[in-house]
């Protein structure tokens, strides 16, 4: 046996387990997923009948699928946007300023997000009681009495205390990962810049936003991940998709068909449309934020 | 390259030590199994799955117990989870089947449903013609009229019985007697009464009416319905009959439904989900709300909770559409069932067939499920005696069944469509007709899918 021929079969020994355990656990049953979608199968009998596109033309038209789709767009953009924002700012300041007790903000901000989704849903079902939640209460004792709302009762507003929980536990995470880059821009440039006066703000735009640019287009790649699946959870833990569907994100309604109403194919066919809705707007999103990457 | 070797073969031979270790174990095992099976006759594992419900876990090792003492030949290997559908949905797809399921439809996951659909339950019709187990008696002669003919327990409306009734229990409004006799307030007997009554105690501060979630409207809407008019009508609604939700008779109801709105406690739909539904029954024992959709495990689901003095459960049957109309109170039963896929079909029918034994009622009994078998009212008591005797004290009349098996429709979901958009129509987002016209458009739908 030659050297190089069993070098590669050494090469093909080891890499083999990672690949098996790939092909068995992710790609197969992703295909099985694309498979499903074209049949008709409640879950458990023999009878698996083949619909072709069927359930793709039943999901285009049922609006419940199209509410929960636009449900998901709605807090995929608002909890990325404020929670970007946020988290931006408070890595700023907490790595940029003299703030007495930073590490005890890292600390106390970063705790949400190890919380488990069931006890955020607690916490925020607290907080959003309609008669002596903090929400209200607050509202209550500064006599902004118009402001208090049944923050998870009226229709309209349901979806944004639902995001709000969302970006609560988000902020902590991102913002630890935004502080990170920040604290490895080189300090001699800041000091560059203040002597040419330059203002804290500019020197925010001009040296800190470029510099933690490319980790700020990772990051929203999370947000999409993230958000479809936590939003999936909270919502099973805190409203179960009510009142009346106004909170049902897609997964959440992909649940609901795969399973409560036995529709098995059709759960799958929109797990299809997640599956891709997912990707495509990562690709989008990578795409139109690609900027040259800036050394220092 | 010797001592390589010697490794070798030293860990060829574990290898086949081992392996020759493990089966002989098997084997051992196989011969003690033998010799027990000639001691005892054929003895059978029966897998019995069960949801652990309020009841508590507790009655079902009891039962296992003495059904091992009754029938020698049967070991019970029993699951009991809270969250049963997730237990056993892996393994049924993978084949292994439990022998017998107690899992009542209506549940969220909707597994029973789904084996309902996929005609996946086994016909036990003759565990009902059959006798009980252990006793000289048969089984429909011991059970309650009328149990075992509605489409909770025929989902075809074939005749044949797929599903056993056990564990039954009343439903109907629960309120606090205490509040209303210290108010001097009587209670409501028809619609017109009750909105007089709200009207009174909207003055003091009281709201008329209140719900846990939207789901405890089944009841609710079947009691209703039922009233509105007759048995043969509530069936032709079950079995989605065109054009049946936009009689006069279900008009009334869905007009009945939004009219409830405006006695409708304000809190109540911003807490009607899984994670506060308690709060909306605490309005009950705070006094805040005067009646809730309800069935009899409440009294012990609240027990823990603080409640204003002279608290005291009560429950009545649905408001008469007019004086002197029927009432009816919905009875909630779970069922017991075997999946067509079992293994031991035959034993599982005689462990069903047990369930109406004196010795297993008595058991249930303890643990507060009541199986609907003749004589069990006279063992009742306390409260439960009042909850159970609503039949014949307060004149209400029985209500049973559920809507008829479909084919599975995508995007269609009645109990969504019926239950469901009650939040917005107490919301105010929807009208009542809209609401109607949903449920007549579902039904339209489920019509042509019906198995």
């Amino acid at each position: 046996m030659s050297k190089s021929k069993s070098r590669n079969i050494f090469i093909l020994v080891s890499v083999a387990p990672a690949i098996i355990l790939f092909l068995l656990f992710m790609v197969i049953p992703t295909i099985e997923v694309f498979r499903m979608s074209l049949y008709q199968w409640g879950g458990f009998s023999n009878t698996q009948q083949f619909v072709g596109l069927d359930n793709f033309r039943t999901l285009w038209n049922d609006m419940n699928f199209i509410r929960s789709f636009q449900n998901s767009i709605l807090l995929i953009v608002v909890v990325a946007l404020i929670t970007v924002v946020f988290a931006v700012f408070f890595a700023a300041i907490l790595t940029k300023e003299n703030v007495r007790g930073a590490n005890f903000f890292r600390v106390i901000f970063y705790i949400p997000n190890i919380l488990s989704v069931v006890v955020i849903a607690g916490i925020f079902s607290a907080i959003y009681d309609p008669s002596n939640g903090l929400l209200n209460s607050v509202f209550g004792m500064l006599s902004l009495e118009n402001l208090q709302q049944m923050w998870l009762g009226n229709q309209e507003i349901v979806i944004y205390s639902i995001a709000g929980a969302l970006i609560w536990q988000a902020i902590g995470y991102y913002m630890v990962m935004y502080m990170s880059s920040m604290a490895s821009i080189p300090a001699s440039y800041y000091e560059a810049a203040s002597l040419e006066g330059a203002s804290k703000l500019k020197q925010f735009t001009s040296i800190t936003l470029p510099l933690i640019w490319n980790n700020i287009r990772t990051t929203l790649t999370f947000f999409i991940i993230s958000t479809i699946n936590l939003s999936f959870l909270l919502v099973k833990a805190m409203t179960n998709g009510g009142p009346d569907g106004s909170t049902e994100v897609f997964l959440s309604y992909m649940y609901a068909q795969a399973y409560g109403n036995s529709t098995y194919g059709y759960g799958m066919a929109i797990g299809v449309v997640v599956f891709t809705f997912s990707f495509v707007l990562a690709a989008i999103v990578t795409r139109i934020t690609k900027r040259d990457v800036l050394e220092y | 390259m010797k001592l390589k070797k010697i490794v070798w073969m030293f860990a060829l031979v574990l290898l086949v030590v081992g392996l020759a270790a493990c089966s002989g174990d098997k084997e051992e095992g196989d011969n003690n199994d033998a010799a027990g099976d000639k001691d005892k006759g054929k003895q059978t594992t029966l897998k019995v799955a069960a949801l652990e419900s309020a009841y508590g876990a507790d009655m079902w090792n009891k039962i296992a117990e003495s059904y091992e003492a009754a029938n020698e030949n049967v070991k019970i290997e029993l699951t009991l989870k809270k969250n049963l559908e997730e237990v056993i949905r892996p393994n049924m797809q993978a084949g292994e089947y439990p022998d017998a399921v107690l899992l009542a439809t209506g549940r969220p996951e909707a597994l029973t449903e789904t084996l309902i659909k996929e005609n996946g339950l086994e016909d036990i019709s003759d565990v009902f013609e059959g006798k009980v187990y252990g006793e000289d008696i048969n089984v429909k002669d011991k059970m309650l009229s009328g149990f075992t003919n509605t489409l909770a327990t025929n989902p075809y409306a074939d005749g044949k019985t797929y599903l056993a009734p056990m564990f039954y229990s009343p439903t109907g409004l629960f309120y606090n007697a205490g509040l209303l006799e210290e108010k001097g307030w009587e209670v409501p007997k028809t619609w017109d009464e009750m909105w007089e009554l709200g009207e009174k105690a909207q003055a003091e501060g009281i709201s008329l009416f209140t719900y846990p979630t939207t789901g405890y409207f089944d009841t609710f809407i079947g009691s209703m319905l039922y009233a509105a008019g007759g048995t043969d009508f509530f069936n032709s609604a079950m079995t989605y009959e065109d054009g049946i939700w936009e009689s006069k008779e279900a008009t009334k109801v869905f007009e009945t439904v939004e009219k409830l709105k405006d006695y409708t406690e304000k809190n109540t739909v911003a807490n009607a989900n899984p994670n506060d539904f308690t709060k909306n029954q605490r309005l009950i024992l705070d006094n805040k709300a005067l009646f809730m959709p309800n069935g009899t495990w409440v009294a012990g689901e609240m027990a823990e909770a603080p409640r204003a003095e002279n608290f005291e459960w009560a429950m009545m049957p649905m408001p008469a559409f007019e004086e002197g109309g029927d009432r009816y109170a919905f009875t909630f039963f779970e069922q017991m069932w075997i999946p067509a896929a079992a293994k031991n079909k035959d034993a599982a029918k005689e462990f069903i067939s047990y369930m109406y034994s004196d010795e297993a009622a008595k058991i249930f009994l303890e643990a507060g499920a009541i199986q609907p078998v003749n004589g069990i009212i006279d063992q009742l008591e306390g409260q439960n005696k009042t909850f159970y005797s609503v039949y014949e004290s307060e004149g209400a009349l029985p209500a049973m069944g559920t809507f008829a098996s479909t084919k599975p429709v995508p995007g269609v979901n009645m109990g969504d469509t019926l239950y469901g958009s009650i939040d917005s129509v107490m919301s105010g987002k929807i009208s009542y007709k809209e609401w109607q016209a949903n449920v007549e458009a579902a039904s339209d739908k489920l019509r042509d899918a019906m198995n």
